[in-house]
Parts: C-alpha cells; structure tokens; sequence
C-alpha cells in the first residue's frame, strides 16, 4: 500500500527537476550581462564623460561576470568584496522553501485528513487471523527507528530554523525564539551525522529487497490497489514501498551531505558552494517531510495490520495475502506461518482467549 | 497472607544476603544472560531469560529492600506479593532451569544468576511449590536412602555381581581405608559397570579404598529440590558414615550435582567443615596418574568428544582432569566447538530429569546437544556425569539417532596397563 | 529566582543526595549480611575476584556474535559519555570551579562533538532495542525506562546548551542533571558503582573453584 502522492512523485525526478530550476536560476544573470555590453548608457546630454567609479562598482558589483580580485588576506572568498549570490540566495530562500513550506506540508496533513475521511483504513479481506509472519528482524526494526527518530528530531528542529523569522518569531517573540533557535542548530548540527550513519545502516539492511522486479510496474500501473477495489501483486516490498525507500535514500544522502558540507564550513568551500548546498539541503528536507507524513499515516491508522510489522516485527498471514502475495507464496512453501498461541509465547505471555478465538475464526 | 506465601518470603528474606542486594542493584536488564540459556534459545520463549527466573526474589527485594519499594509501603500504595508471584514461577524455574550455570558466566555486570535462582528453589520448595516427581524423590531419599528406592539390599546385589564379574573384592565399611565411595543411585541401576571400573582402577594403583552401608548415596535430592535443610540431611549422613570408618578422603561418584552438594555445598548446609578431604572420581584419577599409580595402555580409535557436565565443569572446577584422563587413551579426540567451561548442558541437570512434567521441554532443549554433536561428527561422546549420560541417551533415542554415551572412568579401566604396585 | 535555585540550594541537595545516597547503597552491599564458605578451596578468591573485574569486559567468544548489537551499542554509548563527562572542556572547567578545584586537559571540540554524538547513537540504539526485543521487553522494568530516558536528556540538554549564550539553556541542563544526581542512586543506574562488588563476587565464587569465569 503506498501514499497515493508517494507513487506520482518519484524522488528522483524531483531532485533532478530540483537542479535544473538552480541551474536556471544561475544562468539567468549570465544570459542577461551577456546582452550587458550591448547596451548604450544614456547619459544626459552635454556632458559625454564615463564616470570611472562606476566601472568600478560594476565589477564589484559582479554585474558583467563573477569577479574576484586579489586581497593581502589569504582566504577562500578574499577577493571578493560584495557576493551579488548571497543576495539571490537569501531572496530565494525567503520566497520560496520558506514560503511554501508551510503550505505544502498542511496541504499533505489536508490530503490524508480527506483520505481517511472519504476512503477510511485500508483494511484487509476477511479480517486479522492471528496467524502471524516474521517479516523484521530485531536489528532490522532498531535501524528504522533510530533512522526515524532521528529524522523527526532533525525536521522539528530544522522547521524551527527555516521558519523562525516568519513563523515562529510573531508567536513566541524574540527572546525565546533566540533560546529555541539556538537549541536547533546545536540539536541539529550534532544530530546529522548521526542521521548518516542510521541512513547507511538502512542502505546495508534493506537495498537488496528494495531492488525493483517484475511485477512492480504493473503495481504501479494498477495505483497500488490504491483506488478503487482489486487486488495487486506485490513482493516482500511492493512498488510503492520501493520508491519511498530509494527517495529517502537518495534525498537522504543528497540532504546530509549538504548537511555535511554546511556543518564544518572550514574545509575551503565557499559561499557559493554553502547556499547551493543549503538550496539542495532545503528542497530534499521538506520532500522528506512532506512524504514521510504520509508514510507514518500509512503505517499506523493508514493500513489495517501494518504497524505490528514495526513493533514485533510479525504480521498477520492475511495482511501478507493481501498486500504482498508473491512474498505469501515463499513463505507458504517454507511453512514459516505461526500460530497465534506460538506467537503470544515468543513475545512472553500466556496466549490471552483474543488471540485463539481470532484463529477459530478462520 | 496464606502460609505457603509467608513461609516462602521467609525463606526469600533470609536469603539475601549483600551479593543478592548487589546482584539486584546491578543487573540492568540487558537480556545477555538469555542468548547463553539453554531453555531460551532453544524455544525462544522469553520467560525462560534466566534474571526472569529470579522474579519473585527480585520482587520482594524491590518491596522491602529498596527505597521505592520501602517510600511505598509508608505511603500505603505498594502491591504486596501474592502466592502467584511464587506458584507461577514454579514451572520456570523446576521445568525450565538445569542450574547449568551458565548465564552467571555471561552476565556483563557479574551477576551470579544461578546463585539467586537457587535461592527462589529453596523459596519455592519450603512453600510448597515443587515438583511432584522432585517431592517423591526427596520423600525416598529421605526414608529409604536413594531417590531412586534403591536400598543396601540393591547396592549389595550390585556389589556381588561386580565381585562375580570382575574376580576382585568389593570392600565394604572397612574402618581406616583411605577412600570413602559412593555411589549414585543412577550408577546403581543404569551403569553399574562404574563400579566393576572403581575395582579394577583402585586394584591396578593399589588404593585403600571402601563402600559403606551407612553412606552409599551420593545423590542429593535436597539439593535437586532446593531444601537446604534436607540437602544438609542427607550430606550429614555422608559425613556421619565417613567419620565413622574414620577415613581420610570421600570420593564423589560421576554425578553432576552429587559434587556440587557434596564438595562445595555440604560444609554449608551443615554448618561446618569436614574432617576429611571431598574428591570427584575424576580428581582422584588424575592425581593417581600423575603419581605414576595409574597407568593406561592402548588407545581408543574411534572419533570421540567429551561433554562436560555442567556441575562438575563449570560449577565444579574439574576443567583439566577429563582432559588430562581421555588424552592418552583416545587418538582422535575432538572438542566440542563450545566446550570446556562453556559447554552446552544436557538439559538435564538441576532435577529436570526428575520431573516427568518437563520431558517434553527436555526433549526440545536437548536439539542443541544434538547440534552440537552433530557439528564434529564424532563416534560417540564420553562424559563422567551418570545424569548427563542417561539424559542424552534418552535424547539421542528420541530423535532416532545412532550415538554411544560412555563413561569416561569406564573407558580408562578398560584400558588399564599392568598393575603398579 | 530560578537561576538562583538551580545554580545554588538545588545543586547542593542533589549532590548530598547522590554522595550520600551511593555510599549508603555501597555500605549495605559490602557490610551486608554474608556467611563465610565453610568448603576447602581448589584455588584463590581474591584472585578470581580481581580477575573477573576486569575480563568481563570482553563477552565469552561462545556467545559474542549473539549480542554483538548490545556489546557494540554499550560500549559507543558508554565510552562516548564517559569522554563526554569527564574530557569536554565545559565540563572540565565546572568540575575546576565548582567541585575538585584542579583540572586536566580537556577534548578538541571536535573530538567533544564526536563523543556526544557516539553517546547518543548508542544509547538511542540500546534504547530502541529494550523496546523491540522480545526478551528485554518482558523482563524491562519503569526504571529501566526512567534511567534511559533521564539520561538521554541530560544530555540533550547539554546539547542544546552548547552555544554557551543562553542561560536558560544551560539552567536547563543543569537542573536535569540536578534531576539525575537525585534519581542516581535509587535507581538501576547504582550499576555503574555495584558492577565491580557483583563481578568480585561472582569472580571469588568461581576462583575458588579455580574457574575463570
């Protein structure tokens, strides 16, 4: 089962329609000096004297071309007196991530608010049997969730940078605002290596099943079962399921090595390389955001039967059936299904009546 | 309060002791202790995590000993214990605990897990939560003098088809010999060979040695059972029938908890030290070939490993002798790849083999035996433990498999060289 | 008001209470109750003691690959807070100013923020495990739970100080840890003192068999 923005949003496109909006971005003041020699400066009449400041400021100003000049300090960005860059940036960023971050992440909470309402839980054919599955293993579920809670860690406190000034600042004011602002990026700056290294856990733990198969355009092309009734094939991971894990992985990495390079700004890069990395940092964030929303819906109130698979790391044998009946077939073939007694004495506790009477059920 | 209950807190509070309150202090709750559990890992039932099986001494620890437990109870909130705190933990600890040993080896911060355990049995047992195959074999022990029923007229039966067998004599209540024998109820009835060895080994090194009417069983179901009074009992009546023939060593047959009970427990059960000096079979052969007395010739060519009891092993400290024994006399002996100290237990240990109730978890727990053997390929396994041997003999006719279990004072007698002396 | 309370009556009630309170808890463990062992030993007890101190800190290699997570795991989180205690700089000037009155050379500020961030992976790790592990589940206590989470924020707090411009910030550290010290010894976190006493026990019980344990 998938969010249905999930499957019409692959991640990679985004990023990759992400850069292409940055390159164009950079190129338009190019395109624009380039006609710049071309153009006569009207200058009021009885007087034909160019002013040499002017010239000056021009290349200061880098209207023409980038220009760096050389200073007796010895640094990275030295020779550079005004970054016109910085200023585009800050213009961008205001208008745009900080703008719209808001807007698209309610407009996800919206989206799902409307789902539930209109489609409710995705339940499953016949009900819960008791019987159950292991589907992860201890080490496996530790992984997601350190990667999750550290990935929440890092959006609140991320939200609470990108959002102070327009946000957050008319509401509690300047004095606190400066202690929470502070707390986040201490918070966040120490946090993000650690969501690296959670990310690379992930990669090893998952990738292998991740890879895409036969089956899974068809899932695609069939909405997930998403719409309407019907059901679809899937593996051990259905095609929805896929791309959200290559999305995070690949916004992943794309956000902390940004993240990376804008946390120790002492290894030679430059401003320009410090707001192109904000940009890409910003964009994949609020992506990440955006859908994991809808992933944490899909796996709690979202879908009947799916959180157990986070928490024991057992699902039951009917959710397998009706989300990934090709993974259904192997486990069958390998008699890997237990009993809904066998599975309450391997979590500890005497099987309560609940749990035999659903397996008398079927 | 029901008296069962308060009979069995009685026995829990006079149990802790400063290890206890340091053990409780300590244990963080890692888990660590159940990956080296039998019982866990091989049912992977949580419940059978050996700290779990110390719950009812953990609980009134945390009532009465520790500061909430102590802030409760002024305030009137605490939740007092209740006799199911104690008949729950029954199965878990009688059924799903050999007292291998060897979660106390594992635990990061050096919690002597089975320690405790033993102190929830003697709980348990004073209030009457028990086993009733474990209470029979208390009962008979105590009125007849062997668990198994086994009276002097069975041991003197054994005693003549040994002398018949074996065309030596059997000493018996010989005043001043060097050696007191016993016996284990177990070699009695199943392997009475161990006794026709014992002739023949003492015969071939020129031993003193001697069986006693009075003091035969070295078998301590006191100790299965977790009743240290009864445990001392039936040690007093060993000490009783040594110190009466006045002789200067007792030797502890090949049983597991026999040398624990005897060796280490006894002088504390009863409250004092012995005049004499305990030693297990297995010490005293080594000592005797170190001596140059026993001397064995021939070698056995089968593929043989040894498993190790965990009494005497890893709860005993006779880690070197079965080694130092089984060399000489086998060309192709292979270690068990967790072997020596950390060997595996049977499973049945600690009276599980006497409680009829628990041969089905008996039988699942014995799969990693079984794994284990079937990793290095071996002929046959020898062990000195008559417990282990017959529990894995049963094991190994429950899963149809084709494995010898020797016994190892066995095999050197039947490799002994001329005598010498 | 608060600034007052904290950086003053507080810290001094919490530090009474942990002194205090752990050497109470030392003195019934080690002037407890116990009976001499009457049985002859093989070997020696104090050796096992001393010897099993110190060897429990590497698992049995019998049972190593089974609880590699929690060896791992517990070692990042303990090693990382251990450095961060006692070897960060701002620490290392309070300890200076408010408590022993020397110092000693501190961690790179680098090396500071690497060992925090191998505490925290660590301890949200073991954390995350105690909630998904069947076993550590079930035999899990609230004060389990408490020590964790208390823990982790102490340190968070820390984290979240580290500007070293708010006051606030650091008054919130400071009152967590103040909350620690106060909960330290009636609590499973006793460990970190009571290891060494269990292990020498436990040690001496197999020294005296002449196994090492």
């Amino acid at each position: 089962m998938v969010e249905i923005f999930k499957k019409s949003t692959p991640g990679s496109a985004i990023l990759v329609i992400a850069f292409l909006l940055l390159l164009v971005f950079l190129l338009i003041p190019q395109s624009a000096s380039a006609a710049a020699p071309q153009q006569q400066v009207d200058f009021p009449k009885g007087v034909s004297a160019v002013n040499p400041g002017s010239d000056l400021w021009r290349e200061v100003r880098q209207r023409d071309l980038p220009m760096q000049g050389i200073s007796q300090v010895r640094g990275v960005e030295s020779g550079v007196l005004i970054n016109v860059q910085g200023d585009r940036w800050a213009r961008f960023r205001i208008n745009n991530p900080v703008k719209y971050a808001p807007m698209a992440l309610l407009a996800v909470i919206l989206i799902l608010v409307l789902f539930y309402a209109l489609r409710g839980k995705v339940g499953i054919e016949g009900g819960l049997s008791g019987r159950m599955v292991k589907r992860f293993t201890d080490y496996e579920r530790v992984v997601h969730w350190v990667l999750a809670i550290v990935f929440l860690f890092l959006a609140l406190t991320g939200l609470v940078l990108l959002l102070g000034r327009t946000l957050l600042i008319p509401l509690f004011g300047h004095h606190l605002f400066s202690l929470l602002a502070s707390a986040s990026k201490e918070g966040h700056n120490l946090f993000g290596p650690i969501f690296l290294v959670s990310l690379v856990m992930m990669v090893i733990s998952f990738a292998r099943r991740n890879i895409y198969e036969k089956g899974d355009l068809t899932w695609l092309l069939k909405g997930g079962g998403f719409i309407g009734k019907g059901h679809v094939s899937g593996g051990f991971f259905n095609m929805g399921e896929k791309s959200w894990y290559w999305l995070v992985i690949l916004a992943g990495f794309a956000i902390s090595i940004s993240g990376l390079i804008l946390v120790s700004p002492n290894f030679g890069q430059g401003r320009v390389i410090m707001e192109i990395s904000h940009i890409v940092h910003v964009i994949g964030a609020i992506l990440l955001i955006a859908i994991s929303i809808g992933h944490m819906y899909m796996g709690s109130i979202g879908t009947e039967g799916s959180s157990e698979a986070m928490k024991s790391g057992y699902v039951d044998i009917n959710w397998v059936e009706a989300h990934h009946d090709r993974w259904a077939k192997q486990i069958k073939e390998n008699s890997e299904i237990v009993s809904a007694e066998e599975f309450a004495r391997l979590q500890g506790r005497a099987p309560d009546s609940a749990d035999t009477a659903a397996e008398q059920s079927q | 309060m029901s008296e069962r209950l308060e009979k069995g807190l009685q026995v829990l509070r006079a149990e802790m002791d400063k290890k206890v309150m340091s053990y409780f202090s300590s244990c963080v709750r890692c888990g660590i202790c159940a990956e080296s559990c039998l019982f866990y890992t091989e049912t992977n039932d949580p419940r059978y995590t050996p700290i779990y099986k110390t719950e009812p001494m953990r609980k009134l620890w945390k009532n009465e000993y520790s500061f909430w437990g102590k802030l409760k109870s002024a305030l009137g909130i605490s939740k007092p214990m209740t006799e199911a705190d104690l008949a729950d933990w029954e199965e878990l600890v009688y059924d799903g605990c050999s007292m291998c040993g060897r979660c106390s080896m594992v635990c990061p911060v050096g919690v002597d897990i089975t320690m405790v355990i033993f102190k929830v049995k003697h709980a348990l047992a004073v209030a009457g939560f028990s086993p009733e195959g474990l209470v029979g074999a208390t009962q008979r022990a105590v009125d007849i003098g062997s668990p198994m029923g086994i009276t002097m007229k069975a041991v003197l039966a054994t005693i003549k088809h040994t002398e018949a067998n074996t065309g030596l004599k059997v000493p018996l209540d010989v005043e001043g010999a060097d050696y007191l024998a016993l016996l284990s109820s177990n070699e009695i009835a199943l392997y009475p060979e161990y006794l026709e060895s014992l002739v023949k080994i003492f015969d071939h090194a020129g031993v003193s040695w001697t069986l006693s009417s009075d003091a035969y069983e070295a078998t301590n179901s006191g100790l299965q059972i977790g009743n240290k009074a009864i445990a001392g009992q039936l040690v007093q009546r060993v000490v009783d029938g040594a110190e009466k023939l006045k002789v200067k060593n007792v030797i502890s047959p090949e049983c597991g908890h026999a040398y624990t009970a005897l060796r280490w427990e006894g002088p504390n059960f009863i409250g004092k030290a012995y005049p004499f000096r305990v030693v297990h079979i297995l010490e005293l052969l080594d000592e005797l070939q170190a001596q140059g007395k026993l001397k064995t010739t021939g070698m056995e060519t089968d593929r043989l490993t040894f498993h190790d009891p965990c009494s005497i092993v890893r709860r005993g400290g006779i880690l070197a002798q079965p080694r130092n024994l089984l060399t000489p006399i086998a060309e192709n002996f292979v270690e068990m790849t967790d072997h020596g100290s950390m060997n595996w237990c049977c499973g049945g240990g600690g009276g599980v083999s006497s409680n009829e109730r628990a041969e089905g978890l008996k039988h699942t727990v014995f799969n990693r035996k079984k794994s284990q053997i079937e990793e290095i390929k071996v002929d046959a396994v020898v062990t000195a433990c008559s417990n282990c041997r017959m529990v894995m003999e049963e094991g190994v006719e429950y899963n149809e498999m084709d494995m010898p279990m020797l016994g190892l004072t066995e095999m050197i007698a039947e490799h002994l060289a001329e005598k010498t002396h | 008001m608060i600034e007052y309370l904290i950086d003053g009556p507080l810290w001094y009630f919490s530090l009474a209470v942990f002194c205090i309170g752990v050497l109470l808890q030392l003195a019934r463990i080690l002037f407890g109750a116990g009976k001499t062992d009457l049985s002859v030993a093989r070997g020696s007890a104090s050796g096992g003691a001393w010897r099993n101190v110190f060897s429990r800190f590497i698992p049995h290699h019998e049972i190593a690959p089974k609880i590699r997570l929690q060896v791992v795991a517990g070692y990042m989180f303990h090693l990382g807070l251990f450095a961060v205690l006692f070897f960060a700089a701002p620490h290392v000037i309070f300890l200076e100013e408010h408590l022993l009155g020397f110092g000693w050379t501190s961690m790179p500020h680098w090396a500071f923020i690497v060992a925090s961030q191998f505490a925290f992976f660590g301890l949200l790790i073991l954390w995350l495990r105690r909630m998904l592990n069947s076993v550590s589940r079930l035999i899990s206590t609230l004060d389990d739970h408490v020590a964790a989470i208390l823990t982790f924020v102490v340190m968070l707090t820390g984290c979240l100080a580290l500007l070293k411009g708010f006051t606030e910030l650091r008054l919130l550290h400071r009152f967590t840890v103040e909350l620690f010290l106060i909960y330290f010894p009636f609590s499973c976190l006793m460990h970190t003192f009571t290891f060494i006493p269990s292990r020498a026990f436990t040690g001496a019980w197999f020294g005296r068999r002449g196994i090492d344990a």
